[in-house]
């Protein structure tokens, strides 16, 4: 085919279509709709027992909020990725937050190891179902909105959705479930977040190519 | 923030009266640019054909500066065209038009060139052989029946140029050439059959008997 003969075939009967929201908007509807469902959960299991105590540690508070921010900033990202202008950099977003979460799980698991020897490790699939069983949906949810995304950055944008989605995913859990060793919570929530994200990455560019325009 | 500088600024050289002149010009060219995308999502095809014309060389010089065998950088370029088309409401003409455009052509370059070194690769295997280099030589005979079907493949309809393009030669999923040609699966499907069906029938070769095990079209 010529290319001349393309292009009138492209202008030919030319719909006119709906400009894609901006980014931030979509990332605070997409946000919403996370808050939501993680909420419902969170208000239907009802806070842990020592949730007063927990969240007056400074240590608790700091964890808590790198992880929220780690999932908001995926969020972020993810929908300027989705974007073909957008520079690749937006993929860094995310890491200076998930870096403060997981050094601070690290300072965590050194300091249980000091003063109580390391700790009695059980399973524990409980944190494991709830994130991925949160995570894929919200993570499909995100792959919907930024559909856009599939012949430009299917891989990138994949990985950063299943990582806002477990990322806040285990915010809530940590408010539901207790799980005190630090070292615990980096197995079975880092973990976790770990195989959304790396599931979204192999799975769900295949998922956006298939859903994208 | 500007995400994609270009030129002399993002590589910090010092930027001489020429090079800020072609840089305005170009400036100019890109809010032109943007006006017509903007209007062509409103669904005014003339601006869209306007633009796509005026925009085509710009793409070529960005697909050229990737890929070196001109065949592939027109197939590029329409790769570009085609994304740039589902992709249109993607942009938002606040922004140039031009690091969008450029993106869109990059991407496509890069995976033509990708599928290009993968054939490349499974071609080179055989030929390396001496037996199979001697047996693969082209002769006048091969050379004219190329030809011939190049012509026959040059006068079938446009979807079913497309289909077959996609689906046969270039051999993608039927998810990524339904995405590629805009054309639904089914749709792809029915081209791609009827392509196969009108070149047998132009070459006189039979019809091939049923399988016994179900080899679906397009697969």
């Amino acid at each position: 085919m010529r290319t001349d003969d393309l292009i009138r075939q492209l202008s030919t009967g030319l719909v006119p279509v709906r400009r894609v929201a901006p980014p931030w908007r979509t990332a605070l509807l997409w946000l919403a709709l996370a808050t939501l469902l993680v909420g419902g959960a969170v208000a239907l299991h009802g806070f842990r027992h020592d949730i007063a105590q927990r969240v007056m540690l400074m240590e608790e508070q700091v964890n808590l909020a790198a992880a929220l921010l780690t999932g908001i900033a995926a969020a972020f990202a993810a929908f300027q990725l989705a974007l073909p202008d957008r520079s690749p950099r937006w993929a860094l977003l995310p890491l200076p937050f998930a870096a403060l979460w997981l050094s601070g799980l690290g300072w965590g698991c050194l300091r249980d190891l000091a003063q109580q020897g390391w700790p009695a490790l059980s399973t524990s699939f409980g944190c494991m179902r709830f994130i991925i069983g949160f995570g894929v949906p919200l993570t499909a949810a995100m792959l919907w909105m930024a559909r856009h995304a599939a012949p430009i950055r299917p891989g990138p944008v994949a990985a950063l959705g299943g990582l806002a989605a477990a990322a806040i995913a285990s915010v809530g859990l940590s408010l539901i479930h207790h799980l005190d060793a630090a070292a615990m919570v980096l197995i079975w929530h880092g973990g976790s977040i770990a195989l959304v994200t790396a599931a979204s990455w192999l799975f769900g560019a295949r998922a956006l190519r298939a859903a994208g325009p | 923030m500007r995400d994609v500088p270009d030129g002399a600024l993002a590589l910090g050289l010092p930027v001489t009266p020429r090079m800020s002149a072609s840089t305005a010009a170009r400036d100019v060219q890109d809010a032109r640019w943007s006006a017509l995308m903007a209007a062509a999502q409103a669904g005014d095809g003339a601006a869209y054909e306007t633009l796509l014309r005026e925009a085509t060389p710009r793409i070529r010089m960005l697909c050229r500066a990737r890929i070196r065998n001109p065949a592939e950088v027109e197939d590029a370029v329409q790769d570009t065209l085609l994304t740039l088309h589902m992709l249109r409401h993607t942009y938002d003409p606040t922004r140039p038009f031009g690091p969008w455009l450029a993106a869109i052509a990059m991407r496509r370059a890069v995976d033509r060139l990708r599928r290009h070194g993968r054939t490349a690769g499974r071609e080179s295997q055989i030929d390396d052989l001496p037996e199979a280099a001697a047996a693969v030589q082209p002769d006048a005979e091969q050379r004219l029946a190329a030809r011939h079907l190049r012509d026959a493949v040059a006068a079938l309809p446009e979807s079913q140029r497309t289909a077959l393009r996609l689906a046969k030669l270039e051999d993608l999923p039927l998810a990524e050439a339904s995405a590629r040609s805009g054309l639904s699966v089914g749709a792809l499907k029915v081209a791609t059959h009827r392509a196969m069906q009108s070149l047998r029938r132009r070459f006189g070769v039979e019809e091939p008997a049923a399988p016994k095990r179900g080899r679906r079209e397009g697969e």
